[in-house]
């Protein structure tokens, strides 16, 4: 009976996963089916005259996720090699408590501590029009992203056996080195597939995004400048989906954005699902 | 497997109850919203047979879902655009029930700073992106911030088409992007050099409508200008109502209409029409 269940949950779940890619694909079809595919990289979105480009979106979330990565990835490790090998045990649960507090905020809270907050920093330190940027997305999500990579990075460097330790100090190592040579490497999958996960959250997160991102349908000029208003997938879609009326091509490029998100989340699964073969 | 049934059975519940005999979905417009939904409470108490749901989404929502039998009433805050005519030809036709003007609104650093009016070609060219800075205009010397809506919005149309020359005119200029009434007018208000476009119920102390025109042909909205139709972007709100004469749906549009109609759409903060 009790086998007969677990079989019957995972195959839901299974059949869910499918459902999902079914109907995105089945949901995108009008535009497919008008366009190709060619429209993914198009540099145009103006839905009113059947434009449908997704590259301004596709670069804006690629900037975004990278550079929320590129912020939160070293404090994060740094935070967690110093909650692991540094402080007190008392200190250390107390900062673990406080970083569990923090994954736990939700995001909106997030996004209007970004719209408050972040947006006036940046506009009077880059002399800036509006805040609202790429720049200022990534940060948020940075902030968003640092709890839990920083909680995932500091259980798999505890996790380094003794043994190890033991090893590297005979050597003669001291501790810079130990960290850089032994801890850091052997800790790294684990940390690589915190990074991993936490992608997948930066990348799907919406509502903060939204807010602070400045949802403009461009280019950044040049493709570098992260001081411009963008858009990111999950803005886009967040904005125009309630607009969008049931049947058009308008709704069937939205679901397609969708598609580019699920397929993203994929791709970074099998990424992480590798990672872990590696380790075994 | 019992789950699995149980909500079936609960879907199917919830269908069945939907088709109950006397139901008026109505959705759209977030602008004409207020309007229906505080009828609707007035209503469901003289009326408390028959249920009432009313639901935003947007003006394209509203024409949509009455379109595919979804809700029974549409609200739009703009006219039916072609498509939209041939999906209901013969099936619902649109009713105004208000008026409202779209107001020109500008950062109170930009109002003090003198700019209090500008022409509608000064408007265009600004959200052209051929004027950028407000120094070019007689007010401080600033950048502009202009703020455009999401392209769907009634709000938008009815500006673009009036400004632009088009309803889905493009605005090069623009530098973000917002949504709601609420969304715009927080930007507007966080900014000192912002621009943007707003219902006229959305105008407080920190966010200031222009006057448009041309010297001292200017004109603000106020309810005398937006009736007389001297002020330049207003438009008509309106309900979308079935043809094929439901009694309950019709003595719902019939107290829309009503005296009590009106002194609601004056309440809400918009311009009744006149008595039929």
């Amino acid at each position: 009976m009790l086998r007969a269940w677990l079989y019957a949950s995972t195959l839901t779940a299974l059949l869910a996963v499918l459902a999902v890619f079914g109907f995105l694909l089945h949901a995108s079809w009008p535009l497919l089916a008008e366009q190709g595919v060619a429209f993914v990289a198009e540099p145009e979105w103006f839905p009113y005259e059947d434009l449908f480009g997704l590259l301004p979106v596709l670069i804006g979330s690629g900037w975004v996720v990278l550079l929320a990565l590129l912020i939160a990835l070293p404090c994060a490790v740094a935070a967690a090699v110093l909650n692991a090998e540094l402080l007190p045990p008392r200190m250390r649960a107390g900062l673990r408590f406080v970083m569990a507090l923090m994954a736990s905020v939700p995001s909106v809270v997030y996004g209007l501590i970004g719209l408050w907050l972040l947006l006036p920093l940046l506009e009077s330190q880059f002399d800036l029009l509006t805040g609202r940027s790429l720049l200022a997305a990534g940060g948020l999500l940075a902030l968003m992203i640092l709890p839990t990579l920083m909680l995932l990075s500091e259980e798999a460097i505890a996790k380094v056996s003794a043994e190890q330790r033991d090893a590297a100090l005979a050597l003669g190592f001291d501790w810079t080195r130990m960290l850089s040579r032994v801890l850091l490497p052997q800790a790294w999958p684990g940390i690589r597939l915190a990074l991993l996960l936490s992608l997948g959250r930066a990348m799907g997160e919406t509502v903060a995004v939204m807010l602070v991102v400045g949802s403009l349908d461009r280019l950044p000029q040049p493709l570098y400048n992260l001081l411009q208003p963008a858009q990111t997938l999950t803005s886009r879609i967040g904005r125009e989906m309630a607009e969008a009326s049931l049947g058009t091509v308008h709704w069937a490029a939205l679901m397609s954005s969708g598609l580019a998100l699920a397929l993203a989340a994929v791709l970074i699964s099998l990424l992480a699902q590798r990672g872990r073969a590696h380790e075994i | 497997m019992r789950g699995v049934w149980f909500l079936i059975g609960l879907v199917w519940a919830s269908l069945g109850g939907a088709q109950a005999s006397e139901q008026i979905r109505v959705s759209g417009s977030t602008t004409v919203l207020p309007i229906v939904a505080e009828a609707a409470k007035q209503y469901r108490i003289a009326h408390p047979e028959v249920r009432l749901t009313v639901s935003g989404g947007g003006s394209g929502v509203g024409a949509s879902s009455v379109a595919q039998g979804m809700s029974e009433i549409g609200m739009l805050s703009r006219d039916l655009t072609e498509r939209e005519k041939q999906r209901l030809h013969g099936k619902a036709a649109l009713l105004p029930v208000a008026r409202d003007a779209v107001a020109i609104a500008v950062s109170k650093a930009v109002y003090e700073g003198g700019v209090t009016q500008l022409s509608l070609a000064q408007i265009a060219a600004i959200y052209r992106g051929e004027i950028k800075n407000w120094r070019e205009l007689g007010g401080p010397d600033a950048r502009i911030l202009v703020i455009d809506k999401e392209a769907s919005r009634g709000t938008r149309h009815v500006f673009a088409k009036v400004v632009l020359g088009s309803e889905k005119a493009r605005a090069p200029g623009a530098s973000i992007i917002t949504g709601s009434n609420n969304e715009e007018q927080a930007a507007i208000a966080n900014s000192d050099q912002a621009i943007g476009m707003l219902s006229t119920g959305w105008l407080n102390d920190q966010v200031r409508a222009l006057a448009i025109g041309e010297g001292s042909a200017a004109v603000l909205p106020t309810a005398e200008t937006i009736a007389s139709g001297a002020y330049p972007i207003s438009r008509d709100l309106n309900i979308l109502v079935p043809s094929d004469g439901q009694p309950h749906i019709d003595a719902f549009v019939e107290f829309l209409q009503s005296d009590a109609g009106r002194q609601i759409v004056t309440q809400v903060g918009y311009l009744p029409l006149e008595a039929p």
